[in-house]
């Protein structure tokens, strides 16, 4: 089962398509979670979950924005994919009939 | 970003590996992060990659068990080679005790012995946690005052003690860019060594804490590679890779 920040991680390099790289997610992830993200945590996190499997990173362009230094890429895989969702399903069943679980629409009919 | 400061980012960035380094600079400078900001995390991810080395066996082994207590004895065989060279030479040393019956045969003996102890250790430091060499050195550095009180006599050179750094760094170097030994030196290495040893003991020149010197040699006879087995964890590239070497 996934830990919280690295369900984020996925789900914004996941949103974030061939444009996923360190700079971008933590963006995402600050913009998405309203929360500071650390170099260090988003970094360890990645080479984590590339441990297991769920990503794979490789070395990307230089641009002058960054000074010609070169991005790390990163592509959620099929196993992120299905830990990713396996996560989201159960926050789902987990939180269903919580006062603070959005009801969904087909509860409301 | 104030430029600066910049190179003091580059500095506390230098522990990280290369393609890492080059991915959190260029997001620092891409987001616009403060130069303190950026200094505090890339602090921070230096802290974190230092931290998780710790949770393999390797570097403990090879800080605290072979490292620190190796680098002790080899201050000792250091200090008795230098007195009992003196003495062959006719010099004074002072309250020195050396452990053997002085004579040239077992002098280079225990030269060679010194020689091969340090390289084997160093060697064995090198392959077995590369990143943790840094606090190997500071801790030898640490212990050198109290070493200093110890082991120096007032006639003995400031040096003497430290015969075995050449050997012992030339080791480090090399276990680093090799990794593994192929098993027939490393066996050859440590079966010249053992004799040797035997030698010096039955002549009565070796302590017995001299004994712990021999493991680094046997341990690099369990960690060498076969002939045919070519596979070397330094040329492993891959970003995975590099993460779960030590």
């Amino acid at each position: 089962m996934l830990g919280e920040f690295e369900y984020l991680l996925i789900t914004t390099a996941a949103r974030l398509g061939d444009n996923a790289y360190g700079a971008a997610i933590r963006e995402g992830i600050e913009e998405i979670a309203q929360r500071k993200c650390s170099i260090g945590a988003l970094y360890t996190t990645i080479e984590r979950l590339e441990a297991k499997g769920l990503l794979t990173t490789w070395m990307g362009e230089a641009t002058a924005e960054r000074g010609g230094r070169a991005k790390r890429m990163v592509r959620v895989t099929g196993k992120g994919t299905r830990a990713a969702k396996e996560f989201y399903d159960a926050v789902m069943r987990v939180s269903s009939g919580a006062s603070w679980a959005v009801s969904r629409p087909e509860r409301l009919s | 970003m104030t430029s600066t400061l910049w190179p003091l980012v580059e500095l506390a960035a230098r522990p990280l590996e290369c393609d890492e380094r080059e991915a959190v600079l260029g997001d620092a400078l891409e987001s616009g992060d403060g130069t303190w900001q950026t200094l505090s995390s890339v602090f921070g991810l230096v802290l974190r990659r230092q931290l998780l080395l710790w949770k393999s066996w390797r570097p403990w082994l090879a800080v605290f068990v072979l490292g620190l207590p190796g680098a002790y004895l080899l201050m000792i065989v250091s200090i008795s080679v230098t007195c009992t060279y003196d003495r062959l030479m006719g010099m004074k040393v002072g309250h020195w005790a050396p452990t053997g019956h002085e004579g040239f045969a077992l002098l280079l003996c225990h030269i060679f012995l010194l020689i091969a102890w340090s390289w084997a250790s160093g060697f064995t430091l090198g392959s077995l946690s590369p990143k943790t060499l840094w606090l190997n050195a500071a801790l030898c550095l640490l212990m050198v005052p109290i070493c200093d009180d110890h082991l120096r006599t007032m006639t003995l050179s400031r040096f003497a003690q430290y015969l075995f750094l050449l050997p012992a760094i030339w080791g480090v170097y090399q276990g680093v860019r090799t990794v593994r030994l192929k098993r027939t030196t490393a066996f050859l290495l440590a079966a010249t060594i053992t004799v040797l040893m035997i030698a010096a003991w039955t002549n009565g020149a070796l302590w017995i804490g001299n004994w712990l010197l021999l493991c680094p040699a046997w341990f690099l006879v369990a960690m060498a590679r076969g002939a045919g087995n070519d596979s070397n964890a330094a040329q492993n590239t891959s970003m995975a890779g590099r993460a779960r070497s030590y």
